[in-house]
């Protein structure tokens, strides 16, 4: 952690480095990595390293998620833990009392979390900044005062008690046989298809630009509402993926699986790994999930710590571990002044615009 | 009952006022949402706890504790928050590291104090008072008098000193605000204080009312004081006022009518809906947030 | 190409750092017996995971200075899961992994036990949570106890002390939204049917909230003679106070759960004549408890909770059932476990065939500002 802390511009040397080099044995570092993806499991025979590894690929799912509608289409969301608790619970649910198979109850988990993300998406189109932020975080408490007082579906405070594991032909997915691995690997694999499709397409340009200016974005004639509310669609599908993945590997949850708590960690993914960033999910991901786990022997202080990574992070690398290295700043012509907002700093003459005006 | 529920609801409300105030105060300067304002509130009750322990009395107990969270506001703002501003970071940083504040202390005080929840004296309390069939508390009254005294002086402040000139200046425009000779850095240091000060009152007057101090209390009343504030148009004094006012009322009437389960999320319901109706809240300002 | 480029990459740092995660797991056979402690050691809980492990570290201190088990010594590796399920579930493979730790004591929420129990249940590692009260935990295998009191029972305990001792007959019930308090107030609901009272009003309220004016208001209104409370201390102290306010008369009756020293110090003169079943008594002429609770306040410098005391126990019970046993194997341990009778300061423990704690109650109220025995 301390390294990545001292120097932006020596890590980002470093990084430079170690991909220029990749770049150049492209073919056999790829080969390499695929097996090597491959035959982790084989590799690591622990379970318990293999169990984390498993929830850095959710966790990365969540933040994948949560990046389209934060990285790329700039929309804060402090309730992201609402989609991956209707996910968990709509698979959990269908499964437990109607005895259906792990791989029909899951897209149905998530196309249901995608249903809320409508639900959410459409009436926040008006809101942004801080109105927008408290939206999403109210509707991840409402989501969580429903799963606890809805006795009749939920089980309520008791929760949903043995979950069936995944199985394909009557064989159950486990950790040991690391059925759950090569699962959480596809669903990993589809969701960052999907998202690179997307990012790479006229759409996440879209995105971008409305992240970046809003009311440029609509002058450019961008259909701002229609790509916020495809951000939070899609988003809120993958999470409900993560979320049934999540309530079939654990098999058991209550309301307190899936609290503000957790919001607030997949967004530090997001922020943390770089927003905008497709690889800075999994960095952030494999940092914040596996951190409690390293940070055990300071014991008490563990989240102290914690709390003193992510300041120290966001004062030395606010763009992330891994974000903004690709932008090259646009220098303005001589004599044009972009800093008369009252947000940002004195603008100088051919400054950079990339600063974001996100307004949390 | 309904009165007596109302008496709970405005009683509750002023305290949700008081917290509110200081998520309005720092988001009027600096476009900020200081998540670590609810762990703030937590530290001042703490405060006040160990200096009444102490024995020096009411009153110069709760001026240590609101020094010293005022202090711990500065602290804040000089040690995590002014090198991001220096750096002309994107605000979605600062918030991370309000987060992140907010993991220190509220761990920190786990630490220190235990994670159990603790006795805290009764700060002021003559019995109740009964008009007509409605009972109202002595400890009720007094709280929604230290909230009103100290809401008006929080308005004169800003509305009437020169310091409150310059902070209303700052919260138009930082720049030009300079340009006129005013300290941008003393007037956000003050207003972290002013915030720090406020929720130390707000925390020893809850703590003082329930009789009870826990290092987690700052979280749900922190997350309710925000809507609050949000629902009053944030940035805006009075809005986070009247905010605070009909969280408490609402919650207070949900949890009498609905069930104590439901208490906590009516204050996001009735946010929402508002914030459907008029999306920069009740008295919020068009144009107030820039796209 | 880039970025496919940056995504191996972030594999590779991540592959790195696995690596070395698993280096740390690997342990040789070591001379030492070790139990491991499972609970919340920081976040909101953390008081009760403190207790755990303070507990059970007395317990094993008290073995190791008279020779240890099967005449090794024995060391207590404690895990803090911060009250969390997915915490609780990496150390459950963490435990299960590692051969030397011979049962687990833990995890306090019943939500984060059932999370890891399965997981010791595959691995055949005996676990008993002090704490954990959901009517599924115990059924989750042959390896899985509870040294908890079964809900039931106390209950109808506390509805006898409401009706009988108290002699009032309308019950006002007012429990926290959790498993536990949901599930104890719908059997107390029914046992107070039967023992011939009125439930004349229950409230619910969210584990944590410190307000109860509103639920004194309609508990008052609806004339309850006598409240049972299905919370622990820092609900049980607010509402006493608060209630007393409105109706100085009412009674009180708690649950074992609530049982602290904390309850006084936080309700004071209003927890006065506040009844409690408790498998745990302070004052107990008993000679194993006060040299425990002296024992304990001497270390450190609080009194035990009832809670505590249970996972004084469970440590107690798993430490026999080794030497019982004569080996440290983890199955013959879980047998040696469900044969035991075993006399501790929570009473006499047996465990039924699902699991279960069968144990006497002692009744106690609160008089001049100590816990003293209703006879």
């Amino acid at each position: 952690m301390e390294k990545k802390n001292y120097g932006t511009h020596k890590l980002n040397h470093i990084v430079g480095k170690i991909q220029g080099a990749m770049i150049k044995n492209k073919n056999i570092v790829i080969a390499l990595l695929i097996t090597l993806v491959l035959a982790l499991p084989y590799i690591i025979s622990s379970q318990y390293v293999l169990r984390i590894i498993i929830m850095i690929g959710v966790y990365s799912i969540l933040s994948l998620s949560l990046g389209l509608v934060t990285g790329y289409a700039g929309q804060v969301s402090l309730g992201h833990a609402a989609f991956y608790a209707i996910g968990a619970y709509t698979s959990a649910i269908l499964s437990v009392n109607y005895g259906i198979s792990f791989f029909i109850t899951v897209p149905v988990a998530a196309m249901i979390a995608a249903l809320c993300g409508l639900l959410l998406g459409l009436p926040t189109l008006r809101l942004s900044g801080p109105y927008l932020a408290i939206t999403t975080l109210g509707f991840g408490e409402i989501v969580r005062m429903v799963l606890s007082n809805w006795d009749r579906v939920t089980n309520g405070p008791l929760g949903i008690s043995r979950i069936p594991r995944p199985s394909i032909l009557g064989i159950e997915l486990t950790l040991a046989n690391n059925g759950l691995y090569y699962l959480i690997l596809i669903f990993v694999a589809i969701t960052t298809v999907v998202m690179l499709a997307i990012v790479k397409s006229k759409m996440g340009r879209a995105m971008m630009a409305l992240r970046e200016d809003e009311l440029a974005a609509t002058m450019m004639g961008i259909r701002i509402t229609y790509y916020k509310v495809v951000a939070f669609v899609v988003s809120a599908f993958f999470s409900g993926l993560a979320g049934a993945f999540y309530a079939h590997m654990i098999r058991f949850i209550d309301p307190n699986s899936f609290t503000f708590d957790t919001s607030i960690l997949i967004l530090s993914i997001v922020i943390l790994g770089g927003m905008g960033t497709i690889k800075g999910m999994f960095l952030g991901s494999a940092l914040l999930i596996s951190f409690p786990e390293f940070a055990r022997f300071l014991q008490a202080y563990r989240f102290v710590v914690y709390g003193v990574v992510l300041i120290m992070m966001m004062r030395y690398r606010p763009q992330g571990i891994l974000g903004g290295q690709k932008k090259t700043e646009y220098k303005l012509p001589k004599g044009v002044d972009v800093g008369q907002s009252k947000e940002t700093a004195p603008g100088k003459t051919g400054e950079s615009i990339n600063t974001v005006e996100e307004g949390v | 009952m309904i009165l007596d529920q109302l008496v709970n609801g405005l009683a509750l409300g002023m305290v949700y006022a008081l917290i509110a105030v200081g998520y309005s105060l720092v988001f009027g300067i600096l476009r900020l949402i200081n998540f670590s304002h609810g762990s703030v509130y937590a530290f001042g009750a703490h405060m006040a706890m160990v200096f009444v322990g102490m024995e020096y009395g009411i009153v110069p107990a709760l001026i240590f504790s609101i020094i010293l969270t005022g202090m711990l506001g500065i602290a804040i703002d000089k040690l995590a928050l002014a090198p991001l501003r220096a750096k002309n970071s994107k605000r979605i940083a600062a918030l991370i590291t309000t987060i992140g504040v907010s993991y220190i202390i509220q761990n920190l005080l786990m630490i220190v104090y235990g994670s159990e929840t603790k006795f805290f004296p009764k700060l002021f309390d003559y019995g109740n008072i009964n008009i007509g069939r409605v009972s109202i508390g002595t400890t009720q009254l007094f709280i929604v008098g230290v909230s009103l005294v100290l809401l008006v002086l929080l308005s004169y402040i800003i509305k009437k000193t020169k310091i409150g000139l310059a902070m209303r200046a700052v919260e138009q425009n930082h720049k030009a605000a300079s340009l006129m000779g005013i300290d941008v850095n003393f007037i956000v240091t003050f207003t972290f204080f002013l915030g720090g000060a406020s929720a130390a009152i707000a925390g020893t007057l809850i703590s003082g009312y329930y009789q009870v101090v826990y290092p987690n209390m700052g979280f749900l009343a922190g997350l309710k004081a925000f809507s609050a504030a949000v629902l009053g148009g944030i940035g805006i004094l009075h809005g986070a006022i009247v905010g605070g006012l009909i969280v408490g009322v609402s919650e207070s009437f949900a949890a009498a009518y609905l069930g104590g389960t439901y208490r906590d999320a009516v204050a996001f319901v009735i946010l929402i809906a508002v914030l459907l109706v008029k999306p920069t809240g009740l008295f919020g300002k068009k144009g107030n947030i820039k796209v | 190409m880039k970025k496919v480029i940056g995504i191996l990459l972030v594999g590779i740092l991540m592959m790195t750092v696995f690596v070395g995660c698993q280096s740390q797991t690997t342990s040789q056979e070591s001379e030492v017996i070790k139990i491991a402690v499972a609970g919340p050691l920081t976040g909101d809980f953390a008081e009760y995971g403190t207790g755990f492990s303070n507990a059970a570290a007395l317990m094993v201190e008290q073995w190791n200075e008279a020779g240890g088990v099967l005449g090794q010594q024995i060391e207590l590796v404690v895990f803090d899961d911060k009250n969390t399920g997915e915490e609780a579930a990496t150390i459950a493979e963490r435990i299960a992994g590692d051969k030397d730790i011979k049962a687990v004591i833990g995890h306090f929420a019943s939500g984060v036990a059932m999370v890891a129990s399965p997981t010791y249940q595959e691995a055949g590692i005996l676990n008993i949570s002090p704490s954990a009260s959901h009517p599924d935990f115990s059924g989750e295998g042959d390896f899985i106890f509870r040294n908890n009191t079964v809900i039931d029972i106390e209950a109808q305990v506390a509805v006898n002390l409401a009706i009988d001792t108290l002699d009032k007959k309308n019950v006002g019930i007012l429990s926290v939204r959790t498993d536990w308090g949901t599930s104890t107030a719908d059997i107390t609901k029914d046992l107070v049917e039967k023992a011939g009272g009125t439930v004349v009003d229950h409230q619910e309220v969210v584990d944590g909230t410190i307000d109860f004016s509103s639920n004194i208001t309609r508990l008052h209104s609806a004339d309850a003679d006598v409240i049972i409370v299905v919370g622990m201390y820092n609900t049980l102290g607010p509402f006493a106070s608060q209630y007393k306010a409105v109706n100085p008369e009412i009674e009180l009756v708690g649950f074992s759960n609530a049982y602290s020293q904390q309850l006084i110090n936080l309700a004071q003169e209003n927890a006065e004549n506040i009844h409690f079943p408790t498998i745990f008594f302070h004052g107990s002429v008993e000679e194993n408890v006060s040299s425990f609770v002296s024992a304990y306040e001497a270390k450190y410098g609080s009194s035990p909770s009832s809670l505590t005391a249970q996972a004084y126990d469970s440590a107690g019970i798993i430490l026999k059932a080794i030497e019982n046993a004569g080996t440290a194997d983890r199955s013959a341990i879980k047998d040696e476990v469900s044969k035991l009778v075993y006399d501790g300061v929570t009473g006499e423990t047996k465990f039924e065939d699902n699991g279960d704690a069968i144990k006497a109650f002692s009744l106690v109220k609160i008089e001049n500002g100590q816990f003293i025995e209703v006879k």
